[in-house]
């Protein structure tokens, strides 16, 4: 059975006409020890019979190790978006729910010139001196999460410095708990600074411009920044 | 799996910013409101600050929505709703948030997000947010054990024990949401009954693991990194205690989203739409529907008959020339 109705399917078409360069999903999925993997699969192979420009793989990385190894890929299912040279922005875990719209999204800014980042956030990441990993963590009955994980992957796919990992919270709990994650959206930057709740992009920017300024090995809470920025 | 969301972004280029109608929200009684104008043909386009579906997005299950004996989940229905709209013409904007309204001669301007829209009439529906308690422990813990969100943070509470703040409607649904994963549900209400339905309340007492604390105030919640414990006052006999619980789930009413309006159309003192029984703003052209006006029912099915009601009197003010309003 279809998983999107032909209105899903035909709003998908026309968002997808936008892509302007050949889009390459590497879905890196098995089909022992992997709960997720089949529905993973059964999303892509929709999606990529929406759009001549999108061309999903579907690889297994105990078979093909290589491509596995240069995606440095370490669980399953993790899915690459990628656009040839750009390979920033990907998903560990299934896009379902309202991450299936993060996955349009990130498809869409990969395959199209134009940046959806406000000037701001350009003009930051092209100062940028060191490179950021940032974790988004979301779950897919999450209407407040697309806003975190979309914002993080435009960063990925604008700044070579940036790589983003957007990780489905119920699946990994492994990941979930070494991140303290109690709650979603839960952003983290390099191991260390970190927010929890989707904050716009202009104030993500700020706080993150001012925690990365201050270069302290500490731990550093987004949200707390901005507060203590507006009691001054 | 959970249903794929397929959002409405902006048309960019193509998107119209000129309609008959632009409905603020898009909650049930937007929606709704939608549903009617677009059947009555006038042009209309909906913005929606993040993705359609206005709170029953964070509902788990809807039993008392009429037509759906077996119960619907809150995000099934309202993406039905919003398939209904589409269907009948309406432009949908999703992640686009209303900054301010302005009238300009006969027509109103609805901003934000960069891009100004002109419409004959508006409808606001743009609906309330949780609201924050502002006890001890609250803003500290978010994320850390405080929750607004059962179905979004419901599963990082395995086998825990919780408490649920409030037991209106949201609050006893989402705890009987919860109980499907944690070990135990405390339940507090500041009033000495339950507000939330009756068929809820009866269902939650015959469940293990369930207590109720009623006529009880949260006063603070604790923990070092995360929460370990909260602090009710029974407010009878001023008798405090202290609760061992993980997480804190908040369901102790909303607030409404109307800062664009301030100025604009009378608001009450806590920031809600006034209107008259047409759905009317004190702003001619301008019409509320739903959580966001002063009223006394928040239901889904009270939100879409306030959609209607709006949507039908916009179309009238556009139809008498703006005459009325």
């Amino acid at each position: 059975m279809a998983l999107l109705s032909e209105r899903d399917a035909q709003v998908v078409r026309e968002q997808l006409s936008q892509l302007q360069k050949k889009i390459e999903i590497r879905a890196y999925l098995q089909k022992i020890n992997c709960d997720s993997c089949p529905d993973a699969e059964a999303i892509l192979k929709e999606l990529s019979g929406l759009s001549d420009m999108l061309e999903v793989r579907l690889l297994n990385p105990q078979i093909e190790g290589e491509e596995a190894e240069a995606d440095s890929v370490d669980r399953v299912p993790t899915i690459v978006v990628s656009d040839g040279e750009n390979s920033r922005a990907r998903f560990i875990g299934t896009p379902s729910g309202y991450e299936f719209s993060s996955l349009l999204a990130t498809i869409i800014e990969t395959g199209t010139e134009k940046t959806s980042l406000n000037e701001k956030s350009a003009d930051f990441l092209g100062g940028l001196e060191d490179d950021l990993d940032i974790k988004v963590f979301v779950t897919p009955n999450c209407p407040y999460c697309p806003g975190s994980a979309v914002l993080a992957h435009r960063m990925a796919i604008a700044s070579p410095r940036v790589t983003s990992e957007v990780i489905e919270a119920n699946e990994f709990m492994d990941l979930s708990g070494k991140y303290e994650v109690r709650g979603v959206p839960r952003t983290v930057v390099n191991d260390r600074i970190f927010v929890e709740g989707a904050l716009p992009e202009d104030q993500m920017i700020e706080a993150l411009d001012k925690a990365l300024a201050e270069g302290s090995e500490e731990q550093v809470n987004l949200m707390e920044l901005l507060q203590a920025d507006q009691g001054e | 799996m959970s249903r794929l969301f397929v959002p409405d972004p902006p048309g960019e280029e193509t998107g119209s910013t000129e309609a008959d109608v632009v409905i603020v929200g898009g909650g049930p009684a937007g929606l709704t409101a939608a549903i009617y104008t677009s059947r009555e043909t006038l042009g209309t386009i909906l913005l929606e600050q993040r993705q359609c579906g206005g709170l029953p997005l964070t509902t788990d299950i809807v039993e008392n929505y009429p037509g759906f004996p077996e119960g619907i989940t809150g995000s099934d229905l309202v993406a039905r709703m919003k398939d209904q709209a589409s269907r009948f013409g309406t432009e949908i904007v999703e992640f686009g948030e209303v900054e301010r309204t302005d009238r300009e001669n006969d027509r109103i301007v609805v901003a934000g997000s960069g891009r100004e829209y002109q419409a004959g009439a508006v409808v606001v529906a743009s609906g309330s947010v949780p609201k924050k308690l502002d006890v001890p422990g609250e803003e500290e813990f978010v994320g850390k054990g405080v929750s607004y969100c059962a179905v979004c943070d419901g599963p990082f509470y395995k086998d825990r024990d919780v408490a649920v703040i409030g037991c209106g409607n949201s609050g006893l649904q989402e705890g009987m949401f919860l109980l499907d994963y944690v070990r135990s549900v405390t339940f507090v209400e500041f009033l000495p009954e339950m507000t939330g339905a009756k068929i809820l309340q009866d269902r939650l007492r015959k469940r293990e693991g369930t207590t109720f604390l009623l006529n009880h105030a949260l006063t603070a919640i604790e923990g070092e990194d995360f929460v370990e414990s909260i602090t009710v006052r029974d407010r009878e006999t001023g008798e405090e205690r202290k609760v061992e619980v993980s997480g804190v789930f908040i369901y102790a009413g909303f607030q409404p989203n109307t800062a664009f309006l301030q100025g604009v159309a009378e608001l009450s003192s806590d920031g809600y739409v006034r209107t008259d029984e047409e759905m009317r703003t004190s702003a001619p052209g301008i019409f509320a529907a739903g959580d966001v006006r002063v009223k006394k029912i928040r239901q889904i099915t009270t939100a879409c008959s306030d959609g209607t009601i709006a949507a039908l009197s916009a179309s009238e003010y556009l139809r008498d020339g703006r005459s009325k309003g």
